[in-house]
């Protein structure tokens, strides 16, 4: 993880691969959010998107190990909010998996993989690019249109 | 540090659990502790008060999934009230109105528990 605290700035949080650490990443976004104009609609959903990636990083990659960190960094380019996630766990693409159709998950009274439905209804654009010999870290790019921040 | 805070008060025939703050995965297994002990002590009628809470994701939601069969089952429900707009979106988005009773006021979740006749003494 040498690398990405190296490159720690403003617009970039690493934190323990640890749920108590949900807290300071949400607070990050939210501010970075809020100072690019988005609705306080557009900054919680913003928020509870990243919540919902990083909660996956530490509970699949990470499997709740203090020991390894993850980083949240924001770009601001092209009118695009740009929230990318870096980890250096087993690679887990969101985009693989199928968001469950919801009338049956309440009728079979089913759990958990609502994170992923989540984060596919409050982003614009979603890319992932897993780690490979060049780069040591998964990433999640969550892309959000400035001309879309009030939802 | 996240913040999360809950209340449990007795309002026949429901019990209400009063929920502040912050309700993700770090915090979520403490309302599932919660509800958990309520259920194992004969509590089907409950009520979640959202009044104060500022914050909900997914794991939140999901912790309403893991009780709301068994509680049914007994013939008692969990409803939800007084939600903020920005968290009842979250449910919203996922479509759990469909499921669940989500209510403005606390006094129609008891009027409605009392309509089914769920008069228990345990709430």
């Amino acid at each position: 993880m040498g690398e990405m605290q190296q490159s720690t700035n403003e617009m970039r949080i690493c934190v323990p691969g640890n749920t108590a650490e949900l807290q300071r990443v949400r607070s990050f976004v939210a501010s970075k959010a809020r100072k690019s104009g988005f609705s306080e609609q557009g900054v919680y959903n913003l928020t509870l998107a990243v919540d919902e990636a990083c909660s996956n990083v530490i509970r699949h990659a990470y499997r709740h190990d203090n020991s390894r960190e993850f980083c949240v960094e924001i770009d601001l380019e092209q009118g695009q909010f740009i929230v990318k996630i870096f980890d250096s766990g087993s690679a887990f693409n969101p985009l693989s998996i199928s968001a469950p159709a919801m009338k049956e998950y309440f009728e079979k009274f089913m759990r958990g993989g609502l994170g992923i439905s989540i984060i596919k209804k409050v982003i614009d654009n979603i890319e992932y690019i897993p780690a490979d010999a060049k780069h040591p870290f998964n990433i999640l790019k969550l892309i959000k249109t400035l001309d879309d921040r009030s939802i | 540090m996240s913040s999360f805070s809950i209340e449990h008060r007795l309002r026949k025939p429901a019990q209400i659990l009063d929920i502040k703050g912050f309700l993700d995965a770090h915090t979520a297994p403490q309302l599932e502790t919660k509800l958990e002990s309520i259920i194992r002590e004969g509590g089907y009628n409950i009520v979640v008060n959202f009044r104060e809470l500022d914050y909900i994701s997914s794991a939140g939601l999901g912790v309403f999934m893991v009780f709301i069969e068994e509680v049914r089952n007994k013939l008692g429900d969990i409803k939800l009230v007084s939600m903020q707009p920005k968290v009842f979106t979250v449910f919203d988005l996922l479509g759990f109105p469909m499921l669940f009773e989500i209510l403005e006021h606390e006094d129609e979740a008891i009027a409605n528990f009392r309509d089914a006749g769920n008069e228990s003494e345990n709430g």
